[in-house]
């Protein structure tokens, strides 16, 4: 097939798309459905920028996903984390710690830290910056990012614990 | 290479593993068989040789990760390098795949990347196959004829290309059920993390009390495949792991290596190969 129809969850909303099989999951979300917020970085998943979650759980780069190949999967995209107009603690921890410099390695990098604490909720700085390694930052403000998923860390943990 | 386009293709989304190789009888070289697609949809953008993309992901359970006391280890050809890690009896007893599977690509790649996917890529360098090579592991290959098994050892014949045939599914990798008396490790240089490895060594020892009674040394970027280092397997059998045995392991293994310039020099990956040899038994042995 040249073509396939498929089934994508995106952000809680649900989309049949009838899709050119060769159209990779990250030109499906920015190009298809104008998701802005998926960042095209390097085109072969070694940046980190166009990290999406797949499932609510494992983050993946798409990139180099087919999206052909993932009917009936839920995607998040940093536009999906919003809920009733407060953002994510991870989003407010790094606006919070000043995590943000030119703001294009920023959806990566908030969602490979949901994946991250989803999985480890009290990670030490080593583990941050080891789960943190796919994602670039070339503004380099490394120290700043791991000072907010700390943050992040703590604060979705005060707020579990209430 | 344009890294926003993807070439033109036809896709095949099999339901059954006998789909998946009647079609693969049909299209035969002209189909690349899709896992994790970290290097295959890289690949793909550089340069397209393919009319046909089957995809592995919509086949029913292959993605396992199983272990059986008596039969070993069975990795699925779509199990990902996080779910091997995620598995307990491969961090205590098969340390070498998951010391590999732990510095492999990045934390998304290894989402998507899989074992089996790793070992028919046929990198001379690829971490997991090194650590396979150790364990001594055996492919498992499905056609439409049947059933075919290849020692992993046998398993690659140059850079990128391994004896699986066209027509042929790798289904799974199997490892052979190790006691708690073998014990194994996996070391490397890269330049960064993320990098793909300069050179990578692991190895197998099977100990009866502190003698070492069998040991298998693998090596990456040390020769056209992932190599054995025979000579040097054999000074280590029947004897005691002392810092003079060590020693006479660091000096030996430079001088079975075969290595060229690439992503570093050839000097530099022969200096470190005896060290980085150590180091894996040490790391074995849990000795310093």
């Amino acid at each position: 097939m040249k073509q396939r129809s498929i089934t994508l969850f995106v952000n809680g909303e649900e989309y049949c798309l009838t899709i050119p099989v060769n159209r990779t999951l990250l030109q499906v979300l920015r190009d298809d459905l104008k998701l802005m917020d998926v960042k095209y970085g390097c085109g072969e998943g070694e940046c980190g920028a166009c990290t999406v979650l797949v499932d609510g759980g494992e983050a993946i780069v798409s990139c180099i996903t087919l999206a052909a190949t993932m009917d009936g999967k839920h995607i998040t995209t940093v536009a999906g984390l919003e809920k009733n107009g407060e953002l994510h603690p991870v989003q407010q921890a790094f606006i919070d710690e000043h995590a943000i410099q030119c703001g294009f390695c920023t959806p990566g990098m908030v969602l490979k830290t949901i994946s991250l604490l989803t999985k480890n909720p009290e990670p030490t700085e080593d583990e941050i910056r080891k789960e943190l390694e796919g994602n670039i930052c070339r503004c380099t403000g490394y120290a700043k990012i791991v000072k907010a998923v700390q943050r992040a860390s703590e604060q979705m943990r005060a707020s579990q614990a209430k | 290479m344009s890294t926003r386009i993807m070439p033109q293709f036809e896709l095949l989304a099999p339901q059954s593993v006998d789909e998946a190789v009647k079609d693969l009888a049909q299209y035969k070289e002209k189909a690349a068989v899709l896992a994790g697609g970290t290097d295959l949809l890289i690949m793909m953008k550089d340069e397209n040789k393919w009319e046909y993309v089957l995809s592995l992901a919509e086949i029913p359970d292959l993605d396992y990760v199983l272990f059986d006391p008596k039969e070993g280890l069975r990795i699925g050809a779509m199990a990902r390098l996080t779910q091997v890690l995620a598995s307990p009896v491969v961090k205590e007893r098969y340390r070498a795949l998951w010391k590999a599977a732990d510095r492999s690509g990045s934390p998304q790649t290894r989402a998507m990347a899989t074992v089996v996917g790793n070992i028919l890529r046929a990198s001379r360098t690829g971490d997991c196959n090194i650590a396979i090579l150790a364990l001594g592991g055996t492919v498992v290959l499905r056609s439409a004829e049947g059933i075919r098994e290849v020692v992993v050892d046998d398993f690659w014949v140059s850079q990128g290309v391994s004896v699986r045939r066209p027509d042929e599914i790798a289904v799974e990798v199997k490892l052979p059920a190790l006691s708690e008396n073998s014990v194994s490790s996996f070391s490397n240089v890269a330049r960064t993390t993320l990098d793909v490895s300069k050179v990578n060594a692991a190895v197998r020892l099977d100990m009866e009390g502190d003698i070492c009674k069998h040991a298998r040394i693998a090596m990456g970027a040390e020769g056209p495949t992932p190599i054995r280092l025979p000579k040097t397997e054999k000074m280590l059998e029947g004897v005691k792991i002392t810092d003079e045995v060590l020693l006479s392991v660091e000096k030996s293994v430079p001088t079975e290596v075969t290595p060229k310039d690439g992503r570093t020099s050839a000097e530099y990956r022969r200096d470190v190969s005896g060290v980085l040899v150590k180091r894996a038994i040490q790391d074995a042995c849990n000795v310093s």
